[in-house]
This record gives structure tokens, C-alpha cells and sequence, in this order.
């Protein structure tokens, strides 16, 4: 992350005059938000990886596993399967975001009258809470809803262990939509307007211009997508739990890695393992992370 | 979410100001034979723009539709209610008490909302201008928390609001502990350091001449100049509790402390065909964000451009 920090030395005496007053008042003011960080943020890194290490019951600790934890998660065949569902959801769901922002992108990016209010339009269903959007899927797509109607079908979207999952995959892909937008249109206007020119010269038509200097100079703006969308697909929780009503049902085809840690340390009270579950997807998606900045991000920067 | 890009201010920026921007394809004016081509071209972009349009509204104008209607109607295929009524309303706001729910949200929101822009003000305005040792290893620390996912946080955060630490509090189940967890954010902090930098050194310089403090000199000269990175955190902060149902869920668990999210997802849970009621409680839920949207559009562009550093 580019922050302009200025050079200095980080405990170097200074002689100014009001220096330790100075300083006393900026150790004041940040005092409340580092504590926050502290004891919520950094705290709980440490403390999750200490807590998957026991078999830690509601009233504590019972026993020390060392990280026998993490080996029976690799046997237990439910957690495997929430992984799996969990990698199959961010295969559906990322190139459809991707694909959906980026076209939004682009015809909001045109010079067009009332922009703001297209760019408005598209960007409205981003707003929604999870649990609004949940109830209003539940709403359109059961079996005499509007979706079957218009369409003729007389499908249960949601339970159904075929479509349940892509049902949800789509949803999402819809709602983020617009906030996938925002992000590729910054990226849009980053690109000089001369490409264009000269591609207009040439006879380029508007296929051509998108495919061969729109969409190549865009590289930028697909990592960054890709990686907040990737991130935001493997923490999938709120509307699988909602539709579900918590089971990740029908029969498990839409337990997620984030419901199986909900319901494991809430349900079943095995914080222990529920802890060792968030530090395996944490090490997953910090590895996804990185892997897509050694494929992507670094051929960006050279 | 947490990835290590930063933000496209600048663009987004302009972007919020609605100011022109770079065309994306349409062929240069002025060309012979062009002309009609370009029509054709624009009328197509325009029809399948509505569409979209069209498409995203639907679901929405649908429910708010369902809202309106008796619960028989709901059965119809049509647009409009024959019969309007607010029935629905009534029901979820006082059967399903979503008043109260209503209620709590708003509580929390305008509390969490208000801790955030007074902290995040303060903290950002000592790492963008104060000189105190060890302030650039902390502010790496307050990047590094956007790294942290809350779905880590989950377990430990629940056991130590079971027990907090040392004085062994249950905060669980309480109005206090949800505040605690959120009542100032990295992104919020990040944001308004970065727009204090922006702001020119020589107006801090004249009130120390003057012989302000530096706590005058934040609330006097600085605060006022900061109003646009100041809407955009609380309507950042506002749309981020109201919307929220991960931590909500997980932490205030009796009905009596549900947020309208919660409420809403319980609601499904038990009387998930009661489409009227159903979606006027929906409608209710929805209405803050969308309001606050309607007016402040500007800073929300801004504000979630930002929390990209977030998600």
C-alpha cells in the first residue's frame, strides 16, 4: 500500500521546543482506536491459533490437543465438503461478478445523459443488507414466485441440492455488482483518453477498441476485483445462512466453511475446532492472495 | 475484506462529482458517414442500459408492491395492488415487532456512527500531523488490522465477550459489547488521515500563532475543513452497522436485542410465506440506507471507494 510516510527516525531525540507536549497529546488522541485494534484485532490473531489448540468447551479450556485440531478437520468429512462447496461458490460467483462490473463499468463510463442516474440504478442493489436481499430472493424465486412465472418454470431454486448453491452464486453475483462497478470504473478513467484517439484513427471499431486496448489496460483493475471479490466469495455466510435458516441445507449442498465455524462454535460449543477452522480458511484465502499477486499483481508492477 | 491495494481516491472522487470523464468508445465526431451509424449505436447503448436498469429495479419495486398488498393478492401477477393497504406494515412493525428492532438499530447505529467519526477524527489527525515516537509503527499496525478477517475474529472474539479479560464481564447478549467491537474502524481512521494530509499546513500554522492548543486547533480550524471525509465516514459507519448481520447474529442473541437485519432473518425463518408482511418488514429494514443514499450520494461513492481497502 502506497502511504507517503515521511522519513524519520522512528525514537530520534528531538530538540524541539513543545516536543513531549506534543507528543503526549498525539499518544492522547490515538490512544481509544489502538486500543480498540489492540484488544479486538490483534488479540484475537493470537488468540484464535492459542484457542484451536485446546479442546475448549463453553466453560474453557478442557484439554491441550497440540494441533490434533487441525488434523481431525483434515478427517472430518463435513468440513471437507464446506470447503468444497465454499471453492465451488467462488468458481460461480467470481467470473460472474467480474463480467457483470465490468460491463456495467463500461456503459456508465460512456458519455451518455443521465449517467449519475444509471450509475445510480446499478449501483442500488449493493446498498441492501444481506438479510433484505435474502428475504427478497426467498420472495422471487419460491416456486409460484415472480422468477418461475416470468420464466414458466416451476423450480425450488433454493432447495434443491442442484441449483441451491448456484441459485445463491447468482444473487451475489447481482447485488455486488455495483460495487465491482465502482471499482473497475476507477480503473476505467485511469486509462488515458490518447489510446483512444489513436485507436479511432486507425478505424478501430468500439469491439475491437474494448477487446484489444480497453479490456489488456484494465490489468490493474481485474487484479484488484479479483482479489476483493475472491476474498468476499470465501467468506460467504449471511445469505446462505439466512435461506438455509442455518443448515447449510438442502442436505448440506450450501454448507459453506464460514456456517460450519458458526455452527461449531455456537451450536455444537467446540470453539476449539471452530478456531482451528478460521485459521485454516485464513491461511487459504491469505494464500489465494498471494498466489494472484505472483501470477498478476507482479508482471503489473514491472 | 482485506487486500493489500490501495483505495483509487482521485477517480473516485471525480467520479462522486459526477464530473466529465474519459469516453470509452464512441468513434470521433465529424467523420463523414458516421453520423447514423452512431445513432443506431447510441440508441442501442440507451435501450440496453434500461434494461439493466429495469432488471435491477425489478426485484425491489416487485416487493415494495407485495408490501401494499392484501395477503390473497399477493398470489396475483400484477405490478400494482388492487387493493392498497398498509396492513403489512402494521403487522411487522407491531405483531413482529419490528418497532423494537427498528429501534435497536438505530440505537446502535447512531452510537457506533458517532464513536467512529470523533475517534477516527481524532486518531487521524495525530497520524497526519503530530509528531509522537513510534507513530509510524502504530499506523502500520492500523493498516495491518484490515488484514485480520472477521470470520478469524469469530471465536475469539465470542469468548472474550463470554469473559472479558481480567474483569470477566459477559458482553455478550449486550448493546455494550457489539459497540465495543465496532466502535472505531481502520478504514474509518485510514480515511481521514489521508484527507487531513490533503488539508494545507499554513491555517494550522496561523492558530498556533494565534495561541491555540492543539485540541483548539483540531476542533477550530481542522474539523471544520474536514466536513466531506467526515460525511463519508458516517455514512460509511452508518451503512456498515445498519446492514449488518454477521456479528449481529452472532452476538446479540435475544429477541429483545435484535437489530432489524436479525430481526428480518428470524422473521424468514418462522413465517417465510406471509409475503406481505414479510416484505413490508423488508421494506422497513431497508429504508435508512436507501434514505440516507438518496440524499448523500455523494459521500457514499466516496466512502465505499475507500472501503475497498475494506470491501
Amino acid at each position: 500500500m502506497a502511504i507517503a510516510v515521511p522519513k524519520r527516525r522512528l525514537f530520534g531525540r528531538t530538540k524541539r521546543p513543545g516536543a513531549a507536549r506534543e507528543a503526549l497529546v498525539g499518544y492522547g488522541f490515538v490512544f481509544v482506536p489502538m486500543a480498540v485494534f489492540l484488544l479486538f484485532f490483534i488479540y484475537p490473531m493470537g488468540y484464535a491459533v492459542y484457542i484451536s489448540r485446546f479442546d475448549w468447551g463453553i466453560l474453557g479450556p478442557l484439554n491441550s490437543l497440540g494441533w490434533k485440531n487441525y488434523s481431525s478437520l483434515w478427517h472430518d468429512t463435513l468440513f471437507r465438503r464446506s470447503i468444497k462447496n465454499t471453492l465451488e461458490y467462488t468458481v460461480w460467483v467470481v467470473p460472474a461478478q467480474m463480467a457483470l462490473g465490468l460491463l456495467l463499468a463500461v456503459v456508465v463510463n460512456q458519455k451518455i445523459r443521465a449517467r449519475t442516474f444509471f450509475r445510480g440504478a446499478f449501483y442500488f442493489p449493493s446498498l441492501a443488507s444481506s438479510a433484505a436481499i435474502a428475504a427478497i430472493a426467498i420472495y422471487l424465486l419460491n416456486v409460484d414466485g415472480l422468477f418461475n412465472k416470468v420464466f414458466g418454470l416451476h423450480k425450488i431454486w433454493f432447495y434443491d441440492t442442484k441449483t441451491a448453491l448456484p441459485t445463491i452464486a447468482g444473487l451475489n453475483a447481482w447485488t455486488t455488482s455495483g460495487t465491482m462497478m465502482l471499482f473497475y470504473l476507477a480503473s476505467l478513467q485511469a486509462i488515458p483518453t490518447d489510446v483512444y484517439e489513436a485507436a479511432a484513427i486507425d478505424g478501430a471499431g468500439p469491439w475491437r477498441t474494448f477487446w484489444k486496448i480497453t479490456f489488456p489496460l484494465l490489468k490493474p483493475g481485474h487484479f484488484f476485483v479479483a482479489v476483493v471479490s475472491i476474498i468476499g466469495a470465501m467468506k460467504i455466510f449471511d445469505q446462505v445462512y439466512i435461506i438455509s435458516r442455518g443448515t447449510g441445507g438442502p442436505d448440506y449442498a450450501t454448507y459453506t466453511v464460514v456456517l460450519d465455524i458458526f455452527n461449531t462454535a455456537i451450536k455444537d460449543a467446540q470453539l476449539g475446532l471452530a478456531a482451528a477452522m478460521g485459521v485454516v480458511l485464513f491461511v487459504v484465502i491469505f494464500a489465494l492472495t498471494i498466489l494472484q499477486w505472483a501470477f498478476f499483481g507482479r508482471q503489473e508492477a514491472a | 475484506m482485506s487486500e493489500p491495494a490501495a483505495p483509487p481516491f482521485a477517480a473516485v472522487e471525480e467520479l462522486a462529482a459526477g464530473e466529465p470523464v474519459a469516453v470509452g468508445s464512441a468513434g470521433p465526431a465529424g467523420i463523414p458517414g458516421r453520423a447514423t451509424s452512431e445513432r443506431v449505436q447510441r440508441f442501442v447503448a440507451y435501450t440496453a442500459m434500461f434494461a439493466i436498469a429495469l432488471l435491477f429495479f425489478v426485484p425491489f419495486l416487485w416487493s415494495l408492491s407485495t408490501s401494499l398488498k392484501p395477503l390473497p393478492e399477493t398470489a396475483n401477477f400484477s405490478l400494482l395492488p388492487h387493493t392498497w393497504t398498509i396492513a403489512g406494515y402494521r403487522a411487522a412493525l407491531l405483531d413482529y415487532n419490528f418497532e423494537r428492532y427498528m429501534a435497536n438499530s438505530a440505537i446502535l447505529a447512531a452510537t457506533v456512527t458517532f464513536t467512529s467519526v470523533l475517534l477516527a477524527a481524532l486518531g487521524g489527525y495525530a497520524f497526519a500531523r503530530l509528531r509522537f515516537p513510534g507513530r509510524d509503527v502504530l499506523f502500520f499496525l492500523v493498516l495491518g488490522t484490515l488484514m485480520i478477517p472477521d470470520q478469524l475474529r469469530l471465536v475469539p472474539i465470542y469468548r472474550m465477550l463470554t469473559i472479558f479479560p481480567v474483569t470477566h464481564w459477559n458482553l455478550v447478549d449486550t448493546y455494550q459489547g457489539y459497540w465495543a467491537i465496532r466502535m472505531v474502524s481502520a478504514t474509518a481512521l485510514f480515511l481521514m488521515r489521508q484527507y487531513f494530509l490533503t488539508i494545507p499546513r499554513d491555517l494550522e500554522e496561523a492558530a498556533k500563532l494565534d495561541g491555540a492548543g492543539y485540541f483548539k486547533t483540531f476542533r477550530r480550524v481542522m474539523l471544520p475543513l474536514a466536513g466531506p471525509a467526515l460525511a463519508a465516514v458516517a455514512i460509511l459507519e452508518f451503512q456498515g452497522t445498519w446492514n449488518d448481520f454477521f456479528w449481529a447474529n452472532l452476538l446479540l442473541q435475544s429477541p429483545q436485542h435484535w437489530t432489524a437485519q436479525v430481526g428480518l432473518a428470524q422473521f424468514t425463518f418462522t413465517y417465510r410465506t406471509q409475503w406481505n408482511d414479510l416484505m413490508a418488514g423488508t421494506m422497513v429494514a431497508l429504508a435508512p440506507v436507501v434514505i440516507v443514499y438518496l440524499f448523500f450520494q455523494r459521500y457514499f461513492v466516496a466512502g465505499v471507494a475507500s472501503a475497498g481497502v475494506k470491501g
